[in-house]
């Protein structure tokens, strides 16, 4: 929001802009974690992680949630073998379970290189579909835990590892919550840059993606980190993860949304999306396109009980509240920052208790 | 509120450098000949636009200068009438843009120094608006100044009616909202100085009301119900309260505005921009939402309200006239909205137009586009008639 020359070419071009610019990021969301070829069909349910790879005898996904199951059919006739699992983007307790029709099948855990890189060997029965899960052993059960929420990177993407250094001091932030605008244009080489610096994190970052992701006429944010629109459950947390990055919410994710909302309607609900639906500073306006259709999303997420609400986009710190949901901007990632602020490259610590159905504490930490 | 002084100053500081390209002893509003006695007694006025100006000669629509307006005068938005001829009528349009550019980079530079920073946006997007608003404004002057002698312009008309009355159907095209079908209704009394203005769309299917009430109070420019042959310059300050109910989704905007909108007609850049006008204005809202129970927001939302735009008036005072612009709205809390995928910043552009087809019956007509189509058709009724 701070390319002024950049927004006056934008809006010369936006007369001719569809009323529903993320309907076809809505419809890849879809087609996340389905893949089939080399003898194994495969679907992520929830689409909660990319098939980066499948060839014979492996496959290799990047996980978008700190928990998720896959199916995996072999095709019959196959001879029965091991198959290589790698999950990168993991959680660094996580481990694999695999079963078919409840029994279980024979895993094997493999070293990994990295603490979010997880290998393991599963040994497949040809013409059957086994559900693997991929998680911390103890995610179902409601207990405390702590996150980082993060977002807006962009420019600051050769700088990042410190944030990431500062979140691995804290052993009890178990993944970063992240709020899009990990790039500046959103290219294929930037996000590979991303993911290469998030090596030096030692837990596993679930992200949207921003306006920033989308500059690029080649958005290929779906095959690296996922779907824009998301929902996972971990310690009987709900977290909803919302492509606002064209500034609204594609009416095709409305459906899934309110389903999401009612599953978490008991439990703590915590959404991230990246531009505000209102920006608390209402004469700069960096919110969502239409306030009335911001006001209606608010009203749905106060009725669907919502605990707390995280925004990115403002290069800044702000906490608010929206429709009486708390709600926190913190786009900390290093991105020009808002000056006169006195804040400077931050993460919020979230703390969570599922089993109160409560958000304990949100803090912030200055990385500089 | 606290950016309201400065909003409001960016504003003014807008018209009047619209108002530095006035050759001289032109001003605002005041008429051109015999009736400015009458006039003086409804509000301050200015020196008169000069007969010379009013009543040129009609420059002869040629085909280079019209091209050249185009490419490279997109750019260059004194090029089409400098190509024409007019040497100082290009001369005016380059003095607009490069007050435009000027001020578009006087406040967007410190935007984007300042990280779009809580404690200066306000008056900074103010100046950037005025500024991207005379730059509009002096290209599409550039435009019309070589396309308009190919017809006949159209004048203000001397005298707008008392009390104007109207009734029309709206249709919007929202994807997020259900909504389709409205019935709009308006009423506006013109008395001397002040307009009083109120208005309804009401979606009888969907329960869906957004009513507005506000006033505006003539500044400078002669009255609109006794223009005689003033042009239609003015600066109105306007106040407005605004609500809007969405029974299905269950809440309701309300707030209050304050805006300072000014007119300035064109002839007097240059002969050749006769008929047409330019919009400008600048103001501030204060809003709220609340929502059905269980739901509690006491949170209130300021909002930057800009606007600019390019006109034409239509008829010379025969059975039709009335106007038509073109023009940008900075708000997003109205139907259309604002546009998507400008990181939440861009408002709407919309076309409207008016206009009396006989003495007391005419149509009044608007589209706009950004978050969602609005398109609305009007019946008008003026009491008391126009001429």
């Amino acid at each position: 929001m701070r390319h002024v020359s950049k927004s006056v070419v934008v809006f010369a071009l936006l007369a001719g802009c569809s009323l529903r610019p993320a309907e076809e990021r809505a419809l890849k969301d879809l087609q996340v974690g389905l893949a089939e070829g080399s003898g194994l069909t495969v679907t992520v349910e929830d689409g909660l992680a990319v098939v980066r790879r499948l060839e014979p005898g492996a496959l290799t996904l990047w996980g978008s949630a700190p928990a998720f199951h896959v199916r995996i059919a072999a095709a019959e006739g196959e001879p029965e073998a091991w198959t290589m699992v790698v999950v990168r983007n993991a959680m660094a307790d996580a481990a694999l379970t695999a079963t078919v029709d409840d029994e279980p099948l024979a895993v094997e855990a493999m070293p990994g290189p990295l603490p979010t890189v997880k290998r393991w060997r599963v040994r497949l029965r040809p013409g059957a579909e086994a559900r693997l899960t991929v998680a911390p052993p103890d995610w179902e059960e409601p207990k405390p835990f702590r996150f980082a929420a993060l977002a807006d990177v962009q420019e600051a993407l050769p700088q990042v590892e410190d944030i990431y250094a500062r979140i691995n001091e804290d052993p009890s932030l178990r993944f970063i919550f992240f709020s899009g605008d990990l790039t500046r244009r959103g290219t294929v080489e930037e996000l590979e840059s991303f993911q290469s610096h998030l090596e030096a994190s030692g837990v596993p970052l679930f992200a949207t993606l921003g306006n920033h992701e989308i500059i690029t006429s080649d958005v290929r944010w779906h095959e690296y980190f996922g779907r824009g629109n998301l929902h996972f459950t971990f310690h009987g947390a709900h977290f909803t993860l919302l492509d606002s990055g064209s500034g609204t919410v594609d009416p095709l994710v409305r459906p899934a949304l309110d389903g999401w909302l009612e599953a978490g309607r008991e439990a703590v609900h915590i959404l991230g999306t990246h531009i505000p639906l209102l920006d608390p500073i209402g004469v700069r306006g960096g919110a969502f396109a239409s306030r009335n259709e911001a006001a209606a999303l608010l009203g749905t997420l106060a009725r669907g009980q919502v605990d707390l609400t995280l925004y990115g986009h403002v290069h800044s710190y702000y906490a608010f509240s929206n429709a009486g949901i708390p709600a926190f901007i913190s786009g900390g990632g290093g991105a020009i920052p808002e000056q006169f602020d006195g804040v400077g490259r931050h993460f919020l610590a979230v703390e969570v208790d599922p089993a109160a159905s409560v958000v304990r504490t949100v803090s912030l930490v200055r990385v500089d | 509120m606290r950016n309201r002084r400065g909003v409001l100053g960016m504003g003014t500081c807008g018209l009047l450098v619209l108002a530095l390209a006035l050759p001289s002893g032109s001003a605002l509003g005041q008429p051109a000949e015999a009736e400015s006695a009458e006039l003086e007694s409804v509000g301050p006025m200015l020196p008169p636009l000069d007969a010379e100006l009013a009543r040129p000669p009609r420059p002869r629509f040629s085909l280079l200068p019209a091209t050249v307006s185009v490419v490279p005068g997109l750019l260059l938005h004194g090029l089409g009438p400098l190509v024409a001829g007019e040497t100082s009528t290009g001369a005016r349009l380059f003095l607009l843009q490069g007050a435009g550019l000027g001020l578009l980079a006087a406040g967007g530079v410190p935007i984007a120094l300042s990280g779009a920073s809580r404690r200066v946006i306000g008056p900074l997007y103010g100046v950037a608006a005025v500024g991207l608003g005379l730059f509009t404004i002096s290209g599409l002057a550039n435009l019309y100044g070589v396309v308009g002698p190919a017809f006949e312009p159209g004048v203000a008309a001397p005298r707008l009616p008392p009390l104007e009355l109207e009734v029309g159907y709206q249709h919007v095209a929202d994807t997020a909202f259900r909504y389709r079908h409205f019935v709009s209704v308006g009423v506006v009394a013109r008395l001397r100085r002040v307009r009083l203005e109120a208005g309804a769309r009401m979606s009888p299917d969907d329960g869906n009301l957004r009513a507005r009430v506000g006033g505006a109070w003539r500044l400078l420019g002669a009255s609109e119900s006794a223009r005689g042959t003033a042009d239609g310059s003015a600066l109105d300050v306007e106040v407005a309260a605004l609500m809007h109910r969405f029974p299905t989704e269950g809440f309701t905007l309300g707030g209050g505005e304050v805006f300072l909108r000014g007119r300035y007609d064109m002839a007097r850049v240059g002969a050749r921009l006769a008929g047409s006008f330019a919009e400008l204005g600048l103001g501030l809202a204060l809003q709220g939402y609340g929502y059905t129970a269980p739901v509690v927001d006491d949170s209130l939302h300021e909002q930057l309200l800009a606007t600019f735009g390019y006109g034409v008036y239509l008829g010379r005072g025969g059975p039709f006239r009335g106007e038509v612009l073109l023009y940008y709205d900075h708000r997003k809390d109205d139907f259309p909205g604002g546009f998507k995928g400008g990181s939440g910043v861009p408002g709407h552009l919309g076309l409207r137009g008016r206009a009396l087809l006989g003495e007391d019956w005419g149509l009044s007509a608007e589209v706009q586009v950004g978050s969602a189509w609005v398109g609305r058709l009007s019946l008008v009724y003026a009491l008391g008639g126009e001429s």
